[in-house]
C-alpha cells in the first residue's frame, strides 16, 4: 500500500517521469508499426501466392528438368478430388507471349495462362478478381456478349493501363472502355529435338486474336501487370493443335485442417499411380515438382524476414536510450527524495523493500508507456493508408506504390505477438533502467540523511 | 572564460553527463552505419542508372518510335561545345527462345551500335568476353560469321552464394530465336515479311552486368540494324526509340538538357510538314534522373522514411539531455546564484549551459562517428566472417544484385548526423537552461537554503 501511495505521489509530483513514459511509448509504437507492416507484408506476400496458384502446385518436369506438359489432366483431377486431403484442383497451361493492344504501337510482354475458370473459382476464389463478373453472382466465363465466334480472354488490369503516378489508382472508366476490344497475342511453342528421327527443335510462332471479356484485378502488381488468361482448351488448340488436352500445372486447394506434409504425400502417391496407369510410367514425369505455395516463396520470405529482424535490431538498439533516460530520471528522483527514503528506512523498511519501490515504479512506467505505445502503434498501423495519403497530400511524397511493393493495399494488421514481445521488453528495460538508482536508494543511511546538522 | 571552465568542470564532475554522451554516441553510431549503407546503396543505384542511360535521353515511350532521327543525330553531333557523344537506340519487347529448349520468355530488347553506345554509356565496361574491343561485342568468338547478342548477366549465368558470377573461360555457343512484332509508323501490325511476327536467330556473344536488377534480368542487347528490321523500323523513313546523349565533362546536367530541348523544339518545327511528323509529338527530352525516376524514386523514398524514423527515435536523446541538465541545474542552483550575484546576465547563464550541451553533443557524436567509421571499415569482413561461420549474410546475394556492402563514408552525411546530434543536445538543454537563467540569486543564496 505504501509502495502504491509513493508511486502515485511521485507520478503526480515529478512530472519529468512522464518524459520516460513518452519515450517508452514512442519506441514501443515505432517497433510495433515496423514489425506489423513487415509481417503484414510477408503474410500478404504468402497469401497472394496461395490466391494466385493455390495451396499446392504440381508441375511435371521433362528429361532436361524443365517444366513440361502432360495429358489426361481431367482424370488426374478427378482422382485428386476423391482423396480427403484435396478439396479442389484445377489445370493450367502456361506460355509466354507478346500482346498487341488496340492503341497505336502498344505491345507488352505477358505471361499467358490457359485456365478453367469454374474450377479456378473453387481453388482460389478467382471470380472475386474479375471486374465485370464479380458481382454478377454467376459462374465466371470467357463469353463475349453472346458472340460464340469470338474467342474471349481476361487481361490483367495493369496490362491495359498504368496506375496513376500520384494516387496509384487505375482509371476504371478507361479500363471499362476496353471491354469487348480485340487484341492480338503472339506466343509460341518449341518442338522437341529427336535424334532418332534426326528432326531438329523448331520454334513455331502462333498469333491469335481474342476479345477482352473481363479484366482481372488481383491487387498483386506482378500478376495484374503481366498476365493474360485464356480458356485452357482454346490455348491448347493454338499451341499444340496435334495434342490431346494437356496441362503444364495442376493447382490444388487442400481440405481444411489437412496436415500439409500428409497432403503432399497423398498428392505424390496419386500422381505416381496416375503416371503409372495413364502416362506409361514415365520416370521423368514421376518426379514432378510438388510444392506448397509457401515453399515456392520461402527464399524470398526468408530474405524479407531477415530485413525485418535487422530493422528491429537497429531500432531496438537505438531504443536502448530509453533505459538510459529512465536511469537518469530515477537517479534524480532518488537523489531528491533521499529524506523520504531515510524516513521509510528509519521506520524499519528493509533495503530490498526500498529498492523494490523504485524497481516496481520503473516497471509501472514501462507498463504505462508500453500501453500508450501499443495504443499509438495500433492507431498508426490501422490507419496507415490514411497516414500515407496525408503525407502524399501535404508533402507530395507517394510512399506506397503497387509497382514497387507489389500490392495495391498497405497491410494494416497489427501483429499482436510482436506487440506483446515489445511490451514485455519495455517493462524489463524500464526495470533495468531503475536498478542502479534502486540500489543507491537501498544503500541510503537514515542516520546521515536525517541528521539535524 | 568562466563559461568554458564551468562547462568542462560540470562535464568532468557530474558523472551523469556521461550517460547523455553515451546515449548520443549510441544513436550517432547506429545512424552513421545505417545511413552510410543506405546512402551507399542509393548512390550506387543512381550511378548504375547514370552509367546505363548516359546524361540525357531524347525519346518516346511508344514502341513505334520516331522518325527523322538521323537528321537530329547530325545536329547533335555538330554541337561540339557541349555534346561529347550520341547513340540512337531501339527498344522493344520480344519472345526469346533458347534454341533446343522449351524456354520461351518475353524479354526487352535494346538495339544498339556498341561503339557509339559505349561512348555515351558505361556499356563497354559491363561486358565480359569482348571487354578489350567493344566493336566486336556482337561477334561470337566461336564463329565470327554469326550475328551475336548480349544477354543481361542474370539471363546468362547464375551467381554463387557470395554473389560472384561464374563465367566459362570461353563464350558458350547458344542460339536464341528472337521474335518481334514489327509495327508500321501508324502503330498497326506490319504484315510484310514473315507475317505478323518477325523472327531472327542470334548467337550468344557476351553478357552485360549493369548492376541494375531489372536490366540484368530482362534485357537482351542486339545489333542496331537487325533490331530495326525486327521491329519494323527499317522502312524508307527509318525510326528509333531514343537517342542517348553524353555531355562534355564541364557541362551541367540541367544546362545540357535545356540546350538539347531547345534544339529539339527547333528541329520539330522544321519537320512539322513532313509525313511522319506526328511521331515527334510523343518525344520528350529528359535528364537521366528523370528518365529513370520510376526506379530511383522508391529508393530515395525509403531513405527518407528511414531518416524520419530515426528522427522519432532520436527524440529520446533530447529527453535524456533534458533530464540530465535538469538534474545538474537543480544541484547547481547555488553556483548559478553566485554567478548572477556577481553580475553574470541571464543570457550568459543560458550560453553557459548551451555550451555544456554543445560539449555533450560534440563528444557524443565524435565517439559515435569514430565507432561507426571503425565498424564500417570492417563491415564486409564481419559479414564474410558471419557467412563463413554461421552462413548468415546481410543481403542474400542470390536474391539481391548487391556486391559488397557499401561502406564509403560521405562526409556531408557525417556532418549532417553530427550537427543533428548537437542540435538535439541543444534542444534538450534549452528548457533547463532557461529555468537556470530565471533563478533569482536572492532565493538561491538565502541562508536557510544553504
Amino acid at each position: 500500500m505504501l509502495k502504491l501511495f509513493l508511486w502515485l505521489r511521485y507520478l503526480r509530483k515529478k512530472k519529468i517521469v512522464f518524459l520516460s513514459i513518452a519515450a517508452v511509448a514512442l519506441s514501443v509504437s515505432l517497433l510495433i508499426v515496423v514489425a506489423s507492416l513487415f509481417t503484414g507484408f510477408i503474410n500478404t506476400f504468402e497469401r497472394a501466392a496461395v490466391e494466385a496458384i493455390g495451396d499446392v502446385v504440381l508441375a511435371p518436369l521433362n528429361k532436361f528438368a524443365k517444366p513440361t506438359m502432360f495429358a489426361k489432366y481431367g482424370l488426374f483431377i478427378e482422382r485428386l478430388e476423391q482423396t480427403e486431403a484435396v478439396e479442389a484442383a484445377t489445370a493450367m497451361l502456361s506460355a509466354q507471349g507478346l500482346l498487341h493492344l488496340v492503341e497505336k504501337g502498344n505491345v507488352r510482354a505477358v505471361a499467358v495462362w490457359g485456365i478453367e475458370p469454374e474450377r479456378r473459382v473453387k481453388v482460389m476464389g478467382f471470380d472475386r478478381f474479375l471486374l465485370r463478373q464479380r458481382n454478377s453472382g454467376g459462374k465466371p466465363s470467357f463469353d463475349t456478349n453472346g458472340s460464340e465466334e469470338k474467342l474471349g480472354g481476361f487481361v490483367g488490369i495493369g496490362v491495359l493501363g498504368e496506375p496513376d503516378e500520384k494516387t496509384d489508382k487505375y482509371d476504371f472508366d478507361a479500363i471499362e472502355k476496353m471491354f469487348g476490344e480485340e487484341v492480338v497475342l503472339t506466343t509460341g511453342t518449341v518442338s522437341q529435338e529427336d535424334p532418332d528421327s534426326q528432326t531438329r527443335a523448331e520454334v513455331k510462332r502462333k498469333v491469335m486474336k481474342f476479345t477482352i471479356a473481363d479484366v482481372v484485378e488481383t491487387g498483386v502488381y506482378q500478376f495484374d501487370k503481366g498476365c493474360v488468361y485464356l480458356p485452357i482448351e482454346e490455348l491448347r488448340k493454338y499451341l499444340y493443335p496435334q495434342e490431346k488436352p494437356v496441362a503444364s500445372q495442376i493447382q490444388i486447394k487442400l481440405a481444411d485442417n489437412t496436415d500439409t506434409d500428409v497432403a503432399l504425400a497423398v498428392i505424390r502417391g496419386v500422381w505416381q499411380d496416375f503416371v503409372e496407369d495413364e502416362l506409361g510410367g514415365n520416370l521423368f514425369l514421376m518426379n514432378a515438382n510438388i510444392m506448397t505455395a509457401k515453399q515456392i516463396q520461402s527464399r524470398q520470405v526468408a530474405a524479407y524476414r531477415k530485413q525485418m529482424w535487422i530493422l528491429l535490431l537497429i531500432f531496438g538498439v537505438v531504443s536502448l536510450g530509453v533505459v538510459l533516460l529512465i536511469f537518469c530520471i530515477f537517479y534524480m528522483i532518488v537523489r531528491l527524495k533521499q529524506k523520504d527514503i531515510a524516513i521509510i528506512k528509519s521506520c524499519g523498511a528493509a533495503g530490498s523493500s526500498v529498492a523494490w519501490i523504485f524497481v516496481g515504479f520503473g516497471s509501472c512506467v514501462g507498463f504505462i508507456g508500453s500501453g500508450f505505445g501499443v495504443l499509438l502503434g495500433y492507431i498508426v498501423t490501422k490507419n496507415i493508408s490514411t497516414v500515407e495519403e496525408w503525407i502524399r497530400i501535404i508533402f507530395g511524397l507517394k510512399l506506397w506504390k503497387s509497382s514497387v511493393y507489389q500490392f495495391s493495399k498497405i497491410p494494416n494488421e497489427v501483429n499482436w505477438f510482436w506487440a506483446l514481445v515489445f511490451v514485455l521488453l519495455a517493462i524489463i528495460a524500464a526495470a533495468i533502467g531503475t536498478l542502479i538508482p534502486a540500489i543507491v536508494a537501498a544503500a541510503t543511511k537514515p542516520v546521515e540523511i536525517l541528521r539535524y546538522e | 572564460m568562466h563559461k568554458i571552465i564551468l562547462a568542462v568542470r560540470y562535464f568532468l564532475k557530474r558523472r551523469i553527463t556521461h550517460f547523455a554522451v553515451l546515449a548520443v554516441a549510441l544513436c550517432v553510431f547506429i545512424v552513421v552505419v545505417v545511413m552510410t549503407v543506405m546512402t551507399g546503396l542509393v548512390r550506387d543505384f543512381k550511378q548504375n542508372n547514370h552509367n546505363f542511360v548516359g546524361d540525357c535521353v531524347v525519346g518516346t515511350e511508344s514502341l513505334v518510335g520516331f522518325a527523322y532521327y538521323e537528321d537530329f543525330v547530325n545536329i547533335l553531333e555538330q554541337q561540339k561545345d557541349f555534346i561529347e557523344a550520341v547513340s540512337p537506340v531501339i527498344k522493344s519487347y520480344a519472345l526469346v527462345n533458347v534454341i533446343n529448349t522449351e524456354n520461351n520468355p518475353g524479354l526487352e530488347i535494346l538495339g544498339i551500335d556498341p561503339v557509339k553506345h559505349s561512348r555515351v554509356t558505361n556499356f563497354a565496361n559491363t561486358i565480359h568476353y569482348q571487354k578489350g574491343d567493344v566493336s566486336k561485342t556482337f561477334v561470337p568468338s566461336y564463329d565470327p560469321n554469326l550475328v551475336g547478342c548480349v544477354l543481361g548477366i542474370e539471363l546468362a549465368f547464375e551467381r554463387d552464394l557470395n554473389g560472384n558470377y561464374y563465367y566459362p573461360n570461353t563464350c558458350p555457343r547458344t542460339g536464341y530465336s528472337i521474335s518481334c512484332f514489327p509495327l508500321t509508323a501508324k502503330g498497326a501490325l506490319s504484315k510484310a515479311g514473315t507475317g505478323l511476327v518477325r523472327t531472327k536467330t542470334f548467337y550468344f556473344s557476351d553478357t552485360s552486368h549493369s548492376g541494375l536488377a531489372r536490366v540484368d534480368f530482362l534485357l537482351v542487347y542486339l545489333p542496331f540494324e537487325q533490331t530495326q528490321q525486327l521491329c519494323g523500323m527499317d522502312g524508307p523513313t527509318k525510326r528509333v526509340s531514343a537517342i542517348h546523349i553524353k555531355f562534355k565533362p564541364n557541362i551541367k546536367l540541367q544546362t545540357g538538357c535545356e540546350k538539347v530541348a531547345v534544339l529539339w523544339q527547333k528541329f520539330k518545327q522544321e519537320k512539322a510538314d513532313e509525313k511522319q511528323a506526328y511521331l515527334l509529338d510523343t518525344v520528350t527530352v529528359q535528364s537521366w534522373k528523370n528518365y529513370r525516376r520510376a526506379s530511383i524514386a522508391p529508393m530515395e523514398n525509403e531513405q527518407t522514411e528511414l531518416i524520419v524514423m530515426f528522427a522519432f527515435v532520436g527524440i529520446t536523446n533530447v529527453f535524456i539531455v533534458l533530464v540530465v541538465f535538469y538534474m545538474i541545474i537543480s544541484h547547481k542552483s547555488k553556483d548559478i546564484g553566485i554567478l548572477k550575484s556577481i553580475g553574470v546576465s541571464n543570457a550568459d547563464i543560458m550560453v553557459l549551459f548551451s555550451g555544456f550541451a554543445f560539449l555533450v553533443g560534440l563528444l557524443g557524436s565524435g565517439i559515435g562517428l569514430f565507432a561507426g567509421r571503425l565498424f564500417l571499415l570492417k563491415i564486409n569482413r564481419i559479414e564474410d566472417w558471419l557467412f563463413e561461420r554461421f552462413n548468415w549474410q546481410l543481403y542474400d546475394r542470390t536474391i539481391y544484385t548487391i556486391g559488397d556492402i557499401p561502406n564509403r563514408v560521405e562526409f556531408n552525411v557525417l556532418a549532417i548526423i553530427a550537427l543533428s546530434a548537437i542540435v538535439a543536445c541543444l534542444a534538450g538543454a534549452l528548457v533547463p537552461s532557461w529555468q537556470a537563467a530565471r533563478q533569482k540569486p536572492l532565493d538561491t543564496l538565502q541562508v536557510n537554503q544553504l
